[in-house]
């Protein structure tokens, strides 16, 4: 089968959630000789960004993402064991949580999918979560990203305490810090030093990927 | 050129160019138009904004006759809740703030609620609110009705007894998440409707039912499922305000008379709010807080405009903190609350605020 049919079959298998069309493409278009990285560059991840488009027109919603998420994670692991050791796939690491104080989960459960569904490997602290956790847990998992989400303007500062945390713990200067969430503004963003501040979940990718320059 | 002092969707103050005015509000028509698949603004429309913007004083007001009543909502937190609730704290009782809203601040209307303001913890004070609202009614002229969020958010874990579907979606458990949304909505519909039961018992005037479908779709269908049952059993006036100008699809399936909930904007969410037999429908649309006031305004407005165009029923277009083209600011500089609240009348054609 031509590569580009392989192509645009595993395009289609993420905008239809469908996990075992999505194993089913990545084996074969391993065996008719696709690179990994081609079959997941040109297909997979093409195929997660309409979908992210569709998820911002109100065609989709949360349950397809999470489907669609689940089909990627599955053609990612197929593709990530052909490559050669340490040339893992993986787009980044990201630890996300909301902030101490807050219990508003919705927003950061929408982002944490069109993450995963977009090949980063997250790591989602839920919600009220202590500042030490996202540097702690930061540090453990090598993470290249951490996202912090508030609600409310009462624990919007939970925010700046986390920059100064990274600060301290010495590695403010290996991750990325973006946040988010509805009381949050760019003016905000400048003010405690975050490197970005995502208006929604296709803004968030979008940031993070231009700031790992992806 | 002459530069235009304005806002942004923050509350900061800017300058801009009329050049950057005109062009801020048609983007944003556009955008309003292409997201919600309704009529931008006309050209008319855009000249209207332009000049409540270009206005060179702090405060504007409607044309004399053009005068519009106002619904509130959040009660009266505003005197009585603290700072981090965006109030004044003021050592006074519900019912004396209440009355201080019709005597002093002239409004029209007035909700009591509950400081915690979620139809499932006010629950608990139900009897209370029932001697406050009875004493209102009788120390008053204006309607007066009993307003509190479904907040259906509070029924899942960790503050209520079903599984957070939120953390089912991301264990791939959809099926599992689906049904704990709807067990949520079916009780959260139960507690609302015993809730305002009580306070048709008591003679409140009507409920007004805030940030309604804010746990997305399953929060909407449980609210548009009492509203029908109040309209059935009580004399309730009820208002239904919206806490988004599109429907979050965390359950994706759910149907209202037919009509898939998920994805709907303001003018598709009226239909289903009249349909259930509201009588006043307050619409939101998100302000964006990197844009300016001006382009708030005009998304806020096309999107508004549509709504009263296709309304049977009063529309109270919500604006305020963070909604219907006004900052997301804790207090609301006023010269973009008076903004937003003129151009809702002037152009959208609003019956209320």
């Amino acid at each position: 089968m031509a590569h580009e049919d392989l192509i645009k079959e595993a395009q289609e298998s993420v905008l239809s959630q469908d996990k075992a069309k999505a194993i089913d493409v990545a084996n074969r278009a391993l065996a008719a000789g696709m690179s990994p990285q081609e079959i997941m560059n040109e297909g997979f991840i093409v195929g997660i960004r309409q979908l992210g488009d569709k998820f911002d027109e109100g065609e989709v919603f949360l349950p397809e993402l999470m489907l669609s998420a689940e089909a990627m994670e599955a053609a990612m692991e197929i593709c990530n064991a052909a490559l050669p050791e340490g040339e893992s796939q993986s787009r980044g690491t990201v630890v996300i949580g909301t902030v101490e104080g807050d219990v508003h989960d919705i927003g950061k459960a929408i982002v944490v999918s069109y993450m995963r569904a977009s090949g980063f490997e997250v790591h989602d602290l839920g919600r009220d979560c202590p500042t030490d956790k996202f540097v702690d847990t930061a540090k453990e998992v090598n993470a290249n990203v951490v996202g912090a989400s508030a609600l409310l303007t009462a624990t919007l500062r939970k925010q700046r305490e986390i920059v100064e945390a990274l600060k301290e713990a010495g590695i403010r200067d290996q991750v990325k810090f973006v946040v988010g969430g509805a009381v949050c503004t760019q003016g905000w963003a400048d003010e405690i030093g975050a490197d970005a501040y995502a208006k929604d979940a296709g803004d968030g990718i979008r940031k993070i990927e231009a700031l790992l320059g992806l | 050129m002459s530069k235009i002092w304005t806002r942004m969707g923050d509350g900061s103050a800017v300058e801009m160019t009329p050049d950057e005015l005109r062009a801020d509000i048609i983007a944003a028509s556009e955008d309003a138009a292409d997201k919600g698949r309704v009529p931008p603004l006309e050209d008319n429309e855009v000249e209207k904004l332009i000049e409540i913007f270009s206005a060179p004083w702090r405060v504007i007001g409607v044309e004399p006759g053009h005068e519009v009543p106002l619904t509130k909502d959040e009660t009266a937190c505003t005197l009585v809740s603290s700072q981090l609730s965006s109030g004044a704290h003021l050592p006074i009782s519900r019912e004396a703030a209440v009355e201080i809203f019709e005597r002093v601040f002239c409004f029209d209307t007035m909700e009591l609620g509950w400081i915690d303001y979620s139809f499932k913890p006010a629950k608990a004070m139900v009897s209370l609110d029932q001697v406050s609202i009875e004493r209102l009614l009788a120390t008053t002229v204006f309607p007066v009705l009993y307003g509190a969020m479904p907040n259906m958010g509070l029924y899942y874990t960790p503050d209520g007894p079903f599984t957070n579907p939120a953390d089912l979606l991301g264990m791939m458990k959809i099926d599992e998440a689906r049904q704990e949304e709807m067990k949520a909505a079916e009780l959260c519909m139960e507690d609302m409707i015993y809730m305002c039961k009580r306070f048709d018992e008591i003679g409140a005037d009507g409920i007004d039912f805030d940030t309604t479908a804010s746990a997305g779709d399953a929060d909407f269908w449980a609210t548009l499922k009492t509203v029908e049952e109040l309209k059935k059993t009580t004399d309730l006036g009820i208002e239904v305000g919206m806490s988004g100008e599109f429907i979050l699809g965390m359950h994706g399936e759910i149907e209202y008379n037919g009509k898939k909930l998920a994805g709907m904007f303001p003018h598709q969410q009226l239909k289903v709010v009249e349909e259930a037999g509201a009588d006043i429908f307050g619409p939101v649309v998100n302000t964006k807080t990197n844009k300016s006031a001006a382009w708030n305004v005009a998304r806020a407005v096309t999107f508004v405009k549509e709504v009263c165009k296709q309304a049977t029923i009063p529309i109270h277009a919500n604006v305020g903190m963070g909604v219907g083209g006004t900052p997301m600011f804790e207090t609301p500089p006023v010269d973009a609350l008076s903004r937003a609240s003129v151009a809702m009348v002037e152009i959208a054609k609003v019956d209320g605020l």
